[in-house]
């Protein structure tokens, strides 16, 4: 079930500011706790925000958080 | 005896600079030729003095988040914030120079809830949520600087599948339409969103739109035939980036059958823009 994690953490990088700075400062850190399969981590950590969308992350949360948003 | 006084549908990001950013100087054009005609819209909306203003729009996954997704809700209570979101990008920017707070039609919103409990619809309702730009950028433009009706926003899912079916939210707007005609309050009625974006929800397909997908869509609107528009299945939607059609078939099940009047429609590659108004009146 990580793609409900994929996107809580999506969520998360676009609602918590100060998650988001701890996650830009050091991604495979933040990431440490969070139930993500290797490729779902690997993407949040190379910020693939194309790879991320296909394996189920929302596109509107990846075009919208702050500073990382893809358009 | 209540009714229906005035109903369209429109495109809801209405932010010039967010399309010059994406699109280039066309996407701002466009935009903004939209805008004027939205503007002239609200003034005829204005003019029917309705008690009430229902916006069915979507959730972008700004306020609902995972905790729970309703399929459809209604926002009750006696008022309702816009979303404030500390480094938010160019469309909800946008919201930071508007009200903080916008009054609600809370015996209509309250009605909504009864009836449809009592007729087979479990809406959700939502003490808290925040309106975002789908509410409000339509709701700014259509007013300007003049008061806002009491609103009674209206959410639908349009985005987190399973989605309710386009034949459930004609069916919902069905459920409005008999609240209003049965209540005593002149209410105006707007869906917003679309048309064609995102399709697929796909990343590698942004700034692709399906035209010719919008082009039979109008076409229906203006015959007042929205049988076909019923049968739309989510993986139709889904491949055109018609998700937030949704939103407008609840509108349309208010109307039908009123014939659409386009308004405007610009086909800008990355979206395709509209703005309709039904004959209601």
């Amino acid at each position: 079930m990580s793609r409900y994690d994929l996107n809580v953490t999506l969520y998360r990088l676009k609602k918590d500011a100060a998650f988001r700075a701890r996650f830009q400062a050091d991604p495979a850190a933040v990431l440490a706790d969070l139930d993500l399969t290797a490729e779902e981590r690997e993407a949040f950590v190379r910020w693939d925000a194309r790879r991320l969308n296909e394996l189920g992350g929302s596109l509107h949360l990846l075009v919208s958080i702050p500073r990382l948003g893809a358009h | 005896m209540g009714r229906i006084v005035y109903a369209a549908a429109m495109s809801h990001v209405l932010y010039p600079d967010y399309y010059e950013k994406n699109v280039g100087p066309h996407g701002r054009r466009m935009v903004e030729e939209l805008i004027e005609v939205v503007r002239a819209m609200g003034r005829t909306l204005l003019a029917a003095r309705p008690d009430a203003l229902v916006v069915v729009a979507d959730d972008h996954l700004n306020v609902f988040s995972f905790d729970a997704v309703p399929a459809l809700c209604v926002r009750i209570g006696r008022s309702v914030p816009r979303m404030v979101q500390a480094d938010a990008i160019e469309f909800d920017q946008a919201l930071d120079g508007l009200p903080d707070r916008y009054p609600l039609h809370e015996d209509l919103a309250n009605r909504l809830l009864e009836e449809g409990i009592e007729s087979g619809f479990d809406l959700a309702a939502s003490w808290s949520a925040p309106l975002d730009h789908a509410f409000l950028s339509p709701v700014a433009t259509l007013c300007g600087d003049r008061p806002v009706p009491p609103l009674v926003p209206f959410w639908v899912n349009c985005f987190l599948a399973p989605q309710p079916t386009a034949r459930r939210c004609f069916a919902a707007g069905q459920l409005i339409a008999r609240v209003v005609a049965e209540g005593p309050w002149q209410v105006a009625l707007v869906a917003t969103g679309g048309l064609s974006h995102f399709p697929e929800l796909s990343l590698a397909r942004l700034g692709t739109s399906d035209p010719a997908f919008d082009r039979r869509l109008l076409r229906a609107l203006e015959a007042g035939d929205p049988g076909p528009l019923q049968a739309l299945t989510a993986k139709e939607l889904h491949e055109t980036g018609s998700h937030e059609l949704l939103n407008w078939m609840v509108l349309i099940g208010a109307v039908a059958p009123a014939r659409a009047r386009v308004r405007f429609f610009g086909e800008m590659g990355r979206i395709d823009l509209a703005a309709v108004e039904w004959a209601v009146a």
